[in-house]
């Protein structure tokens, strides 16, 4: 969701624009038609094949999205799948209990200790991810050379796509107790080194592997961001004697910086929801110790251990937290003047 | 990977043709040799970080036993190409019937997405349409809150969805972003040439064929490229909802190889015995993995840009 | 005695608690001793049967003289160890027209088995037969086994069993286990009580270099030292935490009731103990010499040790006794210098080891409690054949395959073939096996060794409190020491300390642990001890 909301650009410069004018907020007014005086039924039989249109993607939300949230009642229960043969048939069979999952809940020591590794991995996410996109994405900016700029783009982009399964398994291959760093250690007469299981850098570990693989993505907002700063802000500048290094430092950052403030806040949003399957894939290298977060204790208590409604109580006080924090992350875009993720 | 791939990503300067420089604008320096030099320097370590990699498990996948053997495991240089460890895992085994669920899966999965988020987004493309600003309200808000794993669980579970593939499709078909970035974008397009084609008596279903999509290849090419990948690389609903070990897709079958090690159904006393070398198997798995994103992204990268900037949302 | 129900105060319904006297001996199916071959080795101290002499294949007897199998499908879910073969090769087809039966079979990862099981025991489709091992039933998976299991007391309770003469021909005290909730609800695999996990090593490596077996803790980790040689990638051993546990005779962590015992009047659990403690930080001691190879430090996700094992990455690793036979077997064709062979136990002072038993039984197969009676029947016909004893026809295609396609006969000895390692392993014995039996035709000196091992380890073997007992515990409690195995490795591995064990421990008894030692001293005051 970090990437959900970019300022929006004329400046395309580098792009082929094989397609209508951007998207703007003009258009789309221009064409408001005039709905306030027609009728309920008339206005139904005008847009009725757009609301067709719009159903099977509503009936999906409806189902996967909206009808699980009632399922979250099992937080109050003592919910025994084994009851019956359906999911939410053993709802109705199995015992209310109150606040008693959540009273666990806030009693176990295993839940605080996911809650320190999410807000802690989240924090380096947070002080490790953000410069090295803006750093090469300055650097790619200052490149003249078309090839050069796609080049290094396409394979900066790469992992992006690649799998966390794929991303591992090569982190792997490199830093694992039969990878290729411990192979070249011990060649040389010094002992293997596994990074893969050492929960004391684990924490290292998740970020370095979340930079390798979104690093490169990331610099398509700044690039955005930088081709947007007006040419004639430098050449006035440079007339006024301005070198590289003080360019970049009074003109390119202050156009990157509502840039950053907004990512930075849309990403607090995020702040409980730390790479799930990443993290899942690596547990039990490591172990939960170093490597728990709230995703993951939800999934181990219900889904491994079938305690269902300990696990759902867990999930519904990350789920309210970080619905907060989701809130008060866009309050706090708007009131910086920048639009957010939903505009009132 | 196309063959462009291997050339320098930064190749020195003044070699003249396809990499000479554009003129620089008047006023600004040119480059002192130790700049360009450092800039080199950086950009091609960054690349260099991720190519290196690639390179290592591309090449190991490619070397026979002995090479390895003699590398004491993962091979930098290669000494010849040999492709048993492919040969072995194409021959029809699990690996082979779980790349081409895989694929299936995606050719289906990125159909039927694409399919719901263009209808749907089209539909809400027009503001002021009936029930325009409720529904696009009922998708936005689904992007902050989620009803969480377990409820989630329980629900597919109890629509008997478990060891269906319908599982691997249905709950996780929709990104509400990418249904905004696609709105986006058809709102952007020019309203004479929809209404012109509504005074010729179009309807909604072919304006939408023949005008809105021809006119939006870009972004449509970036978000098949989106769910193709998400359905492509997906592994933990397969995991939560598939017990059939037979039914399991190619990232699945990866995790037990190459994460936990074990051999490949059929070739476990290959590996035992040393006829055959476990890590190269591991490395083609891997690589199969990677090809097909290798292979496609580049294609739809210059339409990257417009699509993500796109995905400003409006209300 | 009477059918024991719930004691734990508030625990609702009749659940929890074990099935023992009268009311155990009205289920129980009737034994029918075998003896279609007499064993060269007796069992001894909790040992297998042992068969050593040269089988004669061209006269092997029949067990089963007409298919009972009704030709119905059935399907199996079963954990499996290593990689499975194909769904539908050579070995599945044979055994399946030898049973009569169209088995199928939905094999799952063993060591990620209880992540799966939950899952599939709550949906509405639960395969026709799961095999559930004792160790995974934790959690809520005990109270799922009650609900969603067919009672199969009127086909096999008392003389109904004689229909079914392998099923007749198990011990009863692999019977007792296999009742759950009052009921007889599984198909067991009878196991010797004596510690099933073996110290292996590489013979040939350990005769060529000079290394002598040793026989306490100090030299063991000497030899340890001396083996490993990190930059040629050669380590002493994979986590020897099983060894330690023998070495420092602690009770047994297998299944739940077995880490109780009774001390002057009161029961003590195995995490209270000081020999649990000792055999950790022994192990911690191996970890932080560096011995061990970097694999292990994997935990649950460590691939199998067997092609590292073969290509002497390791020489030690322990693991079940089936292993010394399996690796024999796959290396024999390949690397015939290949010889692993298991070290003795030993204490780790170097006097007697004191070890403690295990359950009689471990393993059991349940079938679907809607399985229509054909079905069950069927079942149980798959089960009559996969049970047959050593010596027959059915025992050598269940644990061999098919003759010419799986092993071929050299000097009247059969020899496993690269199919047959591929495709002959675990699936079928899963379902039901006869009395512990260890009989390889191909490797006669292994089975020897192997029984002799057994019966060596048999004579320092004691019975905890709640031997041959199956116990559902309540269910408040049944995850109350999940964190425990967790704990160990990340205490051998240096993550955290030996404090950190006895700060669990102290909550551990808080959160229920003293409730628990109650609750299972009541039921020893009502059904008594089956410990000698």
């Amino acid at each position: 969701m970090a990437h959900s909301t970019v300022p929006r650009s004329e400046a395309e410069a580098d792009e082929t624009a094989n397609t209508p004018a951007a998207p703007g907020g003009e258009a789309a007014a221009r064409r408001k038609p005039p709905s306030g005086r027609l009728s309920l039924r008339v206005r139904f039989r005008r847009d009725r094949v757009l609301l067709l249109m719009t159903l099977p993607a509503l009936l999906l939300v409806l189902v996967f999205s909206y009808v699980p949230i009632l399922g979250n009642v099992v937080a109050f229960q003592d919910y025994d799948p084994y009851v019956s043969d359906n999911g939410i048939v053993s709802i109705l069979h199995s015992p209310w209990v109150g606040f008693d999952n959540f009273q666990r809940i806030f009693a176990d020591s295993a839940f605080w200790g996911a809650v320190r590794n999410t807000l802690v991995l989240f924090g380096l996410q947070l002080v490790l991810y953000f410069p090295i996109p803006i750093m090469l994405a300055l650097l790619i900016n200052s490149v003249v050379r078309p090839k050069v700029r796609a080049l290094s783009q396409a394979i900066l982009y790469l992992p992006h796509f690649f799998s966390w399964v794929l991303v591992i398994a090569v982190f792997q291959q490199l830093f694992g107790g039969a990878g290729l760093l411990s192979q070249l250690l011990r060649q040389h007469g010094y002992d293997g080194l596994d990074i893969m299981t050492d929960p004391a850098t684990f924490k290292f570990l998740i970020t370095a592997e979340s930079v390798w693989k979104d690093a490169g993505w990331g610099i398509i907002v700044f690039l955005a961001a930088l081709a947007s700063v007006p040419t004639d802000l430098y050449e006035a500048a440079a007339m006024d004697g301005a070198g590289r290094w003080r360019r970049m430092w009074h003109v390119t950052l202050p156009a990157l910086r509502p840039v950053i403030a907004l990512l930075l806040v849309l990403r607090v949003g995020d702040a409980l929801t730390v790479g799930f399957e990443q993290i899942l894939l690596q547990r039990d290298a490591v172990g939960p110790g170093a490597s728990e977060v709230l995703d993951t204790f939800v999934w181990w208590n219900g889904v491994r251990n079938q305690d269902f409604g300990y696990a759902a109580a867990a999930g519904l006080v990350k789920g309210v937290v970080s619905l907060g924090l989701v809130l008060a992350a866009n309050k706090a875009a708007h009131l910086m003047g920048e639009q957010g993720v939903y505009k009132k | 990977m196309s063959a462009t791939l291997h050339k320098p990503a930064h190749e020195p300067a003044g070699t003249g043709g396809l990499w000479a420089a554009p003129p620089r604008p008047s006023w600004e320096e040119e480059p002192g040799r130790a700049g360009l030099a450092g800039k080199g320097l950086v950009l091609s370590l960054a690349c260099l970080g991720i190519l290196f990699p690639i390179w290592i498990v591309v090449v190991t996948s490619l070397s026979s036993r002995r090479t390895i053997d003699e590398a004491g495991g993962l091979v930098m240089i290669p000494k010849g190409v040999t492709f048993v460890a492919y040969q072995e895992l194409l021959s029809g085994g699990q690996v082979t019937r779980a790349a081409v669920i895989s694929v299936l899966i995606t050719l289906v999965g990125t159909l039927f997405s694409m399919a719901v988020s263009v209808l749907c987004a089209y539909g809400l493309s027009r503001t002021g349409s009936l029930g325009h600003r409720w529904l696009l309200l009922a998708l936005l808000a689904t992007m902050f809150f989620s009803a969480g794993l377990i409820p989630t669980y329980l629900l597919v579970q109890s629509l008997g969805l478990t060891d269906s593939y319908l599982a691997l499709i249905l709950p996780s078909a929709l990104s509400v972003f990418n249904i905004l970035v696609l709105r986006g974008f058809f709102m952007g397009i020019s309203q004479e040439l929809v209404d012109s084609a509504r005074i010729d008596g179009a309807g909604d279903f072919r304006i939408l064929w023949q005008i809105v999509m021809p006119l939006s290849r870009a972004v449509l090419a970036v978000i098949t490229l989106f769910y193709a990948v998400g359905y492509w690389s997906a592994w933990f609903n397969a995991s939560l909802y598939l017990n059939d070990q037979d039914m399991m897709p190619l990232q699945n079958v990866m995790i037990q190889l190459v994460q936990k090690q074990e051999a490949p159904v059929g070739l476990g006393q290959a590996i035992k015995t040393g006829q055959l070398s476990g890590l190269a198997v591991q490395m083609a798995v891997m690589v199969m993995a990677l090809l097909p994103v290798a292979v496609l992204s580049p294609f739809v990268q210059k339409h990257f840009k417009k699509g993500m900037l796109t995905g400003a949302v409006k209300g | 005695m009477p059918l024991l129900a719930a004691c734990g105060g508030s625990d609702s319904g009749s659940r929890d608690g074990t099935t023992s006297g009268k009311d155990a001996k009205k289920i129980l199916p009737a034994f029918v001793a075998s003896n279609v071959v007499t064993p060269d080795i007796p069992a001894r101290n909790g040992s297998a049967i042992g068969f050593t002499a040269k089988l004669d294949l061209a006269t092997l007897k029949t067990s089963v003289p007409e298919k009972l199998g009704k030709g119905g499908k059935v399907t199996v879910m079963s954990p499996f160890w290593g990689s499975p073969p194909k769904a539908d090769n050579a070995y599945y087809q044979g055994m399946n027209s030898l049973i009569g039966v169209d088995v199928a079979w939905q094999n799952q990862d063993g060591n990620t088995y209880d992540q799966k099981l939950g899952a599939v025991l709550a949906s509405s489709d639960v395969p026709d037969v799961v095999v559930v091992p004792g160790w995974n039933m934790t959690g809520r998976i005990p109270s799922a086994i009650i609900s969603k299991f067919a009672d199969l007391g009127p086909y096999l309770s008392g003389d109904a069993v004689k229909e079914y003469p392998n099923l007749a021909a198990i011990p009863t005290d692999a019977w007792q286990r296999s009742i759950f909730g009052g009921k007889l609800l599984g198909l067991p695999q009878p196991s010797p009580y004596v510690t099933g996990i073996v110290p292996l090593y590489r013979k040939d490596v350990f005769d060529k270099k000079g290394y002598t077996v040793p026989r306490s803790a100090d030299e063991f980790m000497a030899l340890a030292k001396e083996i490993t040689d990190a930059k040629a990638k050669r380590w002493a051993c994979l986590d020897m935490k099983w060894t330690a546990w023998q070495m420092f005779g602690v009770l047994s962590g297998s299944e739940k009731p077995l880490g109780w015992n009774l001390v002057d009047g009161k029961l003590v659990n195995r995490v209270e103990t000081d020999e649990y403690l000792e055999a950790l930080e022994w192990t911690r001691k191996l970890f932080a010499a560096g011995v061990v190879h970097p694999d292990a430090e994997l935990g649950k996700t460590a691939p199998d040790p067997g092609p590292k094992f073969a290509a002497g990455e390791f020489l030690i690793y322990a693991n079940n006794i089936s292993q010394w036979w399996g690796r024999t077997a796959e290396q024999a064709t390949q690397n015939p210098e290949f010889r692993i062979w298991g070290m003795d136990v030993f204490a780790h002072d170097g006097g007697d080891p004191h070890l403690w038993a295990e359950q009689p039984a471990g393993i059991f197969a349940f079938v679907n409690k809607k399985a229509s009676e054909s079905v069950i029947r069927d079942v149980l016909a798959v089960a009559n054949v996969t049970a047959a004893p050593y010596g027959t026809k059915e025992y050598m295609m269940t644990n061999y395959g098919v003759e010419g396609t799986h092993y071929t006969v050299k000097d009247g000895v059969p020899v496993k073939t690269d199919k047959g390692n591929n495709e002959v392993l675990n699936a079928y014995v899963m379902v039901a096996s006869p009395a512990a039996t260890i009989a390889h035709p191909d490797f006669p000196a292994v089975a020897k060794a192997q029984v002799e091992w057994q019966q060596h380890a048999g004579a320092f073997t004691k019975k905890s409190s709640f031997y041959g007992m199956q116990i559902t515990e309540p269910a408040r409690y049944t995850n109350l020491s999940d964190g425990f195995e967790q704990l160990e490795d990340d205490i051998t591995r240096g993550r955290k300390k030996i404090s950190d064990m006895q700060q669990a421990v102290s909550d551990w008894k808080s959160k229920g642990g003293d409730k628990l030692r109650d609750w299972y001293k009541k039921l020893l005051d009502d059904n008594g001890t089956a410990a000698s």
